[in-house]
């Protein structure tokens, strides 16, 4: 590099790139250029290309032909695929008393229990096991006269009373939401117990001192100090339970009445390869999904606490005011 | 500075010995398609052979691939032994692949893969040239074998089927004769009142429907077509013209008899007790034990359920029970076909051929896998038995400029494609919430709707 240094006062290229500041945001560009290319090339590219081929009548080969607004009247018109939208109701109630058992047994393990360990395995071990997997045993557990008819029987309920657990319109939905309650309960437990584990183990005792029993601190320690993961957990278990899939998808092939908007998504894109249909499907689903979670934020920003600070809205609301009027009359 | 002057021209280098190298391959692969195709010519047609007296003399080793891992190195390698007994200077040897299709369209394009195989599905027809040599016009082989049209290009046939099999009703002969049935069922009315029979009078469930696997009742759609309308022209012709295919007619035969086949025999509680949790790997033995009497599966299902249990022998086969004008019919259609590499030397490719027409023509094949001889004016092998009386037709090619038409308007209507229309079927039955005219109703809008967004002509 002798020819560098041409004028004294100013600086050249290569000089300017050894500066701290310029060094800075080359280590940014090129670590973030990697992931950023990721994301580009493997979630807008492709969801820009699914916005666009919902406007098209087409199969995966083969030309295409522009229709417009017609595929997304379609999805709104057809009975069977908004209609299924209704199917999630069974998932998101399964959702909710999945995370009200998962609280349950975070606060029982949280409090000393025997033989913690051993419990938090086989709550957590559900998860581990692939949705496939879990779908095939809830098919032979539910089947007729296999696990649950067996152990009906066991308490004297007669086979011929036993349900048709699959069949039954009235409960069959019941059946397949069980199945990713059992799933996911474990893991939800063990997202609590990390967030109840950062709680100061004084304030129990304190507590208890003052005589609070186990519910007053689970109602006024543990719950406002978990607040931001429970709110976290019911979003993710909404939207999860809209995209529910797996268990419909395994266990009863979307049929009988049990298909939820996915598995009918799958079966318009890869049997009947009417991909602009299903693109169209795949777009409401996700404008769907963002005004549930918009929703669901500002219910508990507005009805509870805002769930990501320690003071509730009106309090926060109130400070504001006051520091508002305190800079009024500084001025 | 010379350091990098120096990468710039390996990296230079390096570049352009490989775009060379590759149209180096690019040539090597064309020059290797020119040589096959001249060879080619020397190759007798398949026709002109004379089995036993041609090529005696002649020395190869050839090699062929199936998907068959189960029985290459019992039956198949009898076929070769046999064969070598015959033509003492040609060595045969099988080479058995799990999973087949893909990985010998895989092999396919290098060339060196042996001599004959099964073309997989993967392959379309304009490419079988260049892969394979022609066994001759398909106008004269049209009138000898069975099932060529489908691997037929250009007029030249590329493939010929080891066999072919049948649309039909698989069933327990045993519990059928203890129902005290006689004569089988010609009309779907028939067809139920035998299903009651067996219901009342033995404890097997009269027909499973399978309904849990999802694409055991997608075989339900294959009925529609040869075996409904008994005329080869219907599927990929009459059918995508028709206006209201699912109507109701008169002597109940068309698409409608299939569905009221299923729709009766759920409505009428001749099913399994609780379709939504059907096993398909269990019900084989059950089949073969006499727990089911009837599944409604295509013919290659029969060797499955004899070897499923100790009762091989009660495995019957029986046309769909559907009579169009006083005659009763069947789907029938080619399996994997044989074809020769057009690669390989001469002398193995005119060995291949050899081999290809002694399996065709002399060997057991047909009665060893239950199929329909792809060699015309041979017998029926004895699972098919019941056909004697049935006419075996293959659908038709659709017309020039409608090859796609069937499956654009299916997967449009999402009728007659894949499980879940049969399902909706299965399911009006079983819940009594809808009738299957007006099912089919439905089925003829949507049918109606397709045909005119895919433009074709409803003519009536």
């Amino acid at each position: 590099m002798g020819g560098s240094v041409n004028n004294a006062g100013q600086k050249t290229f290569f000089e300017k790139l050894q500066t701290r500041k310029a060094q800075r945001y080359i280590i940014i560009v090129t670590f973030m250029f990697v992931p950023l290319l990721l994301l580009l090339v493997f979630t807008y590219i492709p969801f820009i290309k699914m916005v666009q081929f919902s406007f098209y009548d087409m199969k995966y080969i083969g030309a295409k032909t522009f229709v417009g607004i017609r595929n997304y009247i379609d999805v709104f018109k057809r009975p069977d695929m908004f209609g299924s939208l209704f199917v999630s109701v069974y998932y998101m109630g399964g959702a909710v008393l999945q995370l009200a058992l998962a609280l349950f047994f975070a606060t029982m393990m949280v409090f000393k229990v025997k033989g913690e360990s051993i419990f938090k395995a086989a709550m957590f071990f559900p998860y581990l096991i692939c949705g496939i997997a879990v779908g095939f045993i809830f098919k032979f557990f539910y089947a007729r006269g296999y696990v649950l008819d067996t152990i009906l029987q066991l308490f004297g309920i007669s086979a011929e009373n036993c349900p048709l657990w699959l069949q039954d319109q009235k409960i069959n939905n019941f059946s397949l939401a069980a199945t990713s309650v059992w799933r996911y309960t474990g893991q939800n437990m063990v997202l609590f117990l990390g967030a109840m584990m950062s709680v100061d183990t004084d304030l129990y005792e304190a507590a208890s001192l003052d005589g609070a029993n186990k519910w007053h601190q689970f109602r006024y320690i543990i719950m406002p100090s978990i607040k931001s993961i429970i709110v976290l957990n019911l979003v993710l278990s909404i939207s999860g339970s809209l995209s529910a899939f797996e268990p419909p998808y395994v266990i009863t092939n979307g049929q009988m009445g049990t298909g939820t908007y996915f598995v009918i998504m799958n079966r318009i894109a890869h049997e009947n390869q009417r991909v602009g249909l299903a693109c169209a499907m795949a777009v409401v689903l996700l404008v769907i999904i963002i005004i549930c979670t918009v929703a669901q934020q500002l219910f508990f920003k507005y009805v509870f606490n805002d769930g990501s600070e320690d003071e509730s809205k009106a309090a926060v609301q109130a400070k504001k005011k006051a520091a508002k009027a305190a800079k009024k009359g500084g001025a | 500075m010379k350091s990098k002057k120096a990468k710039k021209l390996l990296s230079l280098t390096l570049a352009t010995t490989m775009v060379l190298s590759m149209t180096g391959c690019g040539n090597s692969g064309s020059s290797n398609d020119s040589s096959g195709s001249s060879t080619a010519s020397e190759v007798p047609t398949i026709d002109q052979i004379k089995l036993g007296e041609d090529y005696q003399d002649l020395k190869a080793d050839i090699k062929i691939l199936t998907d068959r891992t189960d029985i290459v190195d019992t039956t198949y390698k009898g076929y070769a032994e046999s064969f070598m007994k015959e033509y003492p200077n040609i060595k045969v040897t099988y080479e058995a692949i799990t999973d087949y299709a893909e990985s010998v369209t895989l092999r396919l394009t290098n060339g060196d893969w042996g001599d004959i195989c099964f073309i997989p599905d993967t392959v379309e027809k304009s490419e079988f040239s260049n892969y394979f040599i022609p066994f001759g016009d398909y106008s004269t082989l049209n009138g000898i074998y069975n099932f060529v049209t489908s691997k037929t290009y250009d007029n030249k046939v590329y493939g010929i089927p080891n066999g072919g099999t049948a649309g039909g009703i698989a069933y327990n002969k045993k519990v059928w004769k203890k129902a005290g049935i006689k004569d089988m069922p010609k009309t779907p009315d028939e067809f139920i009142e035998d299903l009651k029979l067996i219901d009342e009078k033995t404890d097997a469930i009269p027909l499973y429907t399978n309904f849990a696997a999802g694409w055991t009742m997608g075989a339900w759609n294959d009925y529609v077509g040869v075996a409904s309308n008994a005329d080869p022209d219907y599927k990929n012709n009459k059918l995508l013209h028709q206006k209201d295919p699912f109507t109701k007619n008169d002597e109940n035969s068309g698409p409608y008899a299939v569905f009221y086949t299923l729709y009766e025999a759920v409505k009428q509680k001749l099913v399994e007790e609780d379709p939504a949790s059907s096993d398909w790997e269990s019900s084989k033995a059950k089949i073969n034990n006499g727990e089911i009497a009837t599944m409604v599966l295509g013919s290659w299902c029969v060797n499955q359920f004899k070897d499923a249990g100790d009762h091989p022998d009660d495995i019957g086969y029986m046309p769909f029970p559907i009579t169009v004008k006083g005659t009763q019919a069947a789907a029938s259609g080619g399996q994997y076909a044989f074809a020769i590499n057009n690669k390989a030397s001469t002398d193995n490719q005119i060995a291949a051929m050899v081999y290809v027409k002694w399996l065709l023509e002399e060997s057991p094949i047909y009665d060893d896998e239950g199929s329909i001889p792809a060699l015309k004016g041979k017998e029926l092998p004895d699972s098919l038995s019941e056909f004697k009386d049935t006419e075996l037709l293959e659908d038709n090619a659709p017309a020039q400029g409608e090859e796609s038409l069937y499956d654009d308007i299916r997967n449009t209507a999402e009728v007659l494609s894949g499980d879940y229309p049969v399902g909706e079927v299965l399911e009006a039955a079983l819940y009594g919430n809808k009738s299957l005219d007006d099912l089919m109703a439905e089925w003829n809008k949507k049918w109606t709707s397709a045909q005119e967004s895919n433009g074709a002509e409803i003519t009536g």
